[in-house]
């Protein structure tokens, strides 16, 4: 997998990039899996799946809603929608089917499984833009950034 | 096979019952769990168990501290606008 990324970059450094990133957001780790990462990819996909899935169990999938009842900064688009579907365009999915309001849900689950099912999302953001640095950057990247800390 | 896949599925369209008790607020621990793992992952240079888990362990730790800490400042707070 590590070649395949190897022979991408020599090739068009900007692809291997947009490719990483797509990987990324599509399965959460898979680009670490695709940058040789295999320990980094298995941490972050157990981790980011086993949250998602918490959430959506303690607060249904109604906890993923596109729409909000009031209208706010960004119309009627739910902002906690703009963290969750981070996780991976599947979540779109999900979104779709409870966008009708069909399955509603309140209070404490309500909380819990937003607050899951979106700091999930941004955990993911923050690997893909960790795996585009280590892709530009070189497999150094990581080391030499814990040394000047 | 075919009854529990939808019992499964079934589980993830009805919310679980949470009381809003002072319990609840441990569901925060899983979550500053998974938080300290991924970004973790992210950091260290080369992950080996041994390391990988007590970097771990102490941002999992930090994380909580800061949390009661800042519980308590809100307390104290709230305790000083009531009193």
């Amino acid at each position: 997998m590590q070649n395949v990324a190897e022979k991408i970059g020599r090739a068009n450094h900007g692809l291997l990039l947009l490719i990483i990133a797509a990987l990324g957001w599509a399965v959460p780790g898979a680009a670490y899996l695709l940058l040789g990462e295999t320990k980094r990819a298995c941490l972050v996909f157990i981790t980011i799946a086993l949250t998602f899935t918490v959430g959506i169990y303690v607060g249904s999938i109604g906890v993923v809603d596109p729409v909000t009842d009031g209208i706010g900064i960004l119309g009627r688009l739910n902002p906690w929608y703009l963290a969750q579907v981070l996780n991976s365009p599947a979540v779109f999915l999900i979104g779709d089917a409870t966008a009708a309001g069909a399955y509603p849900v309140y209070g404490k689950p309500q909380e819990i499984g937003q607050l899951y099912t979106s700091i999930s999302g941004l955990l993911n953001l923050l690997c893909v833009i960790n795996c585009i640095y280590i892709a530009h950057a070189g497999p150094g990247a990581t080391k030499e950034r814990q040394n000047v800390e | 096979m075919l009854n529990n896949t939808a019992w499964l599925l079934a589980a993830f369209t009805a919310p679980e019952d949470i009381k809003m008790n002072p319990q609840s607020m441990l569901w925060m621990l899983p979550l500053a769990a998974a938080v300290a793992i991924v970004y973790k992952a992210t950091k260290l240079s080369k992950i080996t168990a041994r390391h990988f888990l007590k970097e771990t362990a102490v941002l999992f730790a930090s994380i909580v501290v800061f949390i009661i800490a800042a519980a308590a400042v809100l307390w104290f707070v709230t305790w000083l606008a009531i009193e």
